[in-house]
């Protein structure tokens, strides 16, 4: 790829970005906001001496161990910010070829010189890649607040902080097991991202309707004709996070490199093909 | 050929779907993957009217 | 001289309307061209055809390549104004800058600013924040500012007071015209382009009824007014269109010798809005 065939890309997401702040940056910073709120506020709940005693546990109970190791147990503070993350891709891929369709921007945006292939791939690229990453850097700085926070409390109740110092480096260890297990959800999922980008490409209205109602028939139609029930099953064994949450840096190998995961992908990119196809049809 | 799929969206969207579920199918079949018929748990599929009070007692 | 846009046959149906039947259209390279129809005639239709924003059938090529298969490529030599206000509205004006800079690889970003700065449109605005002629403004900043040789305009001055008009294609002529370009305008509004044209396309209905150059007008048609005791003589002509001017016949020729017609008075060249009027006419007599 030259380079101004990579400024172009780069240039496609940050519009998705402009254009969706709001889901991917005020939403999860508002979370966090909400987050952060909550627990300082339980904090106060309890008597100074608690306290101390329960920040000297949590300093001590991290103190020497490997942030690798004790990265899994912080991904439980990444939960909210995933399910968030997830419903907003929902809506995010439903829109994302409808959107501009319906208030006509389309014409704008394909009178540019931009393939339909790059405009197509520039939003799978948002919801595996780039929206993940905001909600990382949000997490992030919720882990910052959080342990400064904690120091503070440590150097007030004069306690050995130098647990605090593992346990953030375990959180910020978990915020890359996050991210790469957003990454591998996405391409996991990759049937069900390309069939609401392909009804997204293709409905005049109510794209949702559409990619649901076609679902459901297609499913009948597959058992009637077959009497088998691929389509259906499809979704209910994709949905066992076992298949797509990162533990370790070893699972990154065994989760990507697996028939499933590649024959996903493959079918995946079957319907991402159609949406670019669909992509022609503005009107 | 080209012509008759990308002919209007809904051409183009029938043989996206035809080539999806072939391949699902065909895939299925070559490797033996299950092809489970979903069990529904849900107490209205064994709905027998002529037991309508049972039904409403099991379903509590 | 090297035609921009040829088509032939070209079919657009919209469930049981059809659009466009059968249009074949020829645009010469350099030219300014009018395309000019009442509303429903099938121009937003034929102009987004050329620019691949709609799937037509038959054969269509645009500065050489297809457009509906080639349409990113062909975008960056071709650049498209639409009737509508399509300019994202919530995009700052900085930001559409950026982008076009982005994905656009003959865009010059210096040039788009200086248009800028002779406008009142403030840069950090978000295009919904602007009034109609504010953004289509900036849309004609932001496509002169790009080195193409083809310019679509779709109705482009629509709901524009005067002012912004007038500017507006004071704009084209002087900073964007070049002689080489080619530029195709759609209108309803005829008086207000009919000196910048130098090639005429009438459509009505799907159908096109008249691609000419402006200079071959006056070989074709001739508009003269005649005294009653000649109309007769005048119908053996058969005229395409006569109306009555203030108690007077005038009655417009297709394709008669100005020899021919000398003896019923003073010949003029029908005004394009007035040709319009007979051609239209002359098209739905059959």
């Amino acid at each position: 790829m030259d380079k101004f065939a990579l400024n172009q890309f780069l240039t496609l997401l940050k519009r998705e970005v402009l254009e969706h702040r709001n889901l991917f940056v005020l939403a999860p910073a508002f979370l966090a906001l909400l987050l952060l709120f909550a627990a300082f506020w339980i904090s106060k709940q309890f008597p100074r001496d608690q306290l101390a005693s329960g920040v000297a546990y949590l300093a001590m109970l991290f103190d020497g161990l490997s942030p690798v190791d004790m990265a899994p147990v912080f991904m439980i503070g990444a939960i909210p910010f995933v399910f968030l993350l997830y419903t907003y891709a929902f809506v995010y891929l439903m829109n994302s070829l409808y959107q501009d369709r319906r208030d006509l921007s389309v014409l704008f945006w394909q009178s540019m010189p931009v393939s339909n292939l790059k405009t197509v791939l520039s939003k799978v690229v948002t919801i595996a890649a780039v929206a993940p990453f905001f909600y990382i850097a949000v997490l992030f700085g919720v882990y910052l607040i959080a342990m400064i926070w904690l120091t503070l409390l440590g150097i007030q109740f004069d306690i050995e902080i130098v647990g605090i110092g593992y346990m953030f480096l375990a959180a910020v260890v978990s915020l890359v097991f996050v991210y790469l297990s957003a990454i591998v959800t996405a391409l996991w999922l990759f049937p069900s991202v390309g069939w609401l980008l392909l009804f997204s490409a293709f409905a005049k209205r109510t794209p949702f309707m559409w990619a649901a109602g076609v679902f459901i028939l297609v499913g009948f139609l597959e058992d009637f004709l077959f009497g088998s029930q691929y389509l259906a099953n499809w979704v209910e064994s994709r949905a066992n996070p076992n298949q797509y949450v990162i533990f370790s840096f070893g699972d990154l190998v065994d989760r990507l490199f697996n028939y499933d995961m590649l024959f996903g992908i493959f079918v995946g990119a079957i319907l991402i093909a159609g949406a670019v196809l669909m992509r022609r049809f503005t009107d | 050929m080209k012509n008759i799929f990308l002919k209007n969206r809904y051409t183009l969207l029938l043989t996206v779907l035809a080539v999806y579920v072939l391949v699902l199918v065909i895939e299925g079949a070559i490797t033996g993957r299950e092809a489970k018929v979903v069990k529904f748990d849900n107490p209205f599929f064994d709905l027998n009217l002529n037991n309508f009070e049972e039904f409403m007692d099991n379903r509590d | 001289m090297t035609n921009i846009v040829h088509a032939r046959s070209l079919q657009k149906s919209y469930g049981s309307f059809q659009a466009l039947k059968n249009v074949d259209l020829d645009i010469p390279e350099g030219s300014i061209c009018g395309l000019i129809g009442p509303n429903g005639a099938g121009k937003t239709t034929t102009l987004k055809a050329l620019i691949g924003l709609c799937d037509v059938e038959g054969d269509l090529l645009v500065a050489g390549r297809d457009p509906r298969v080639d349409r990113h490529k062909l975008m960056e030599d071709v650049c498209f104004i639409a009737d509508v206000g399509i300019l994202p509205k919530w995009l700052k004006v900085s930001q559409v800058i950026d982008y076009v800079d982005g994905v656009h690889p003959k865009f010059h970003r210096e040039k788009a600013l200086q248009l800028l700065s002779t406008t009142s449109i403030p840069s950090n605005k978000r295009i919904k924040e602007l009034s109609k002629g504010m953004v289509t403004q900036l849309h004609l900043a932001l496509v002169m500012s790009i080195d193409v040789s083809l310019l679509v305009l779709d109705e482009p001055t629509l709901g524009l007071d005067i002012i912004y008009r007038k500017e507006f294609y004071d704009r084209l002529l002087n900073d964007f015209y070049d002689g080489n370009r080619t530029i195709i305008i759609s209108t309803h509004q005829v008086e207000e382009i009919e000196t910048l044209l130098s090639h005429l396309v009438f459509i009505n209905a799907g159908t096109i009824v008249l691609n000419a150059a402006m200079t071959d007008l006056e070989d074709s048609f001739t508009e003269v007014i005649v005294s009653p005791e000649l109309r007769s003589a005048a119908d053996a002509l058969h005229p395409i269109h006569e109306r009555e001017l203030l108690g007077k016949k005038s009655y417009t020729f297709e394709g008669v010798p100005r020899a021919e017609l000398k003896q019923f008075g003073e010949l003029f060249t029908p005004s394009v809005a007035d040709l319009f009027v007979a051609k239209l006419k002359d098209a739905n007599h059959g």
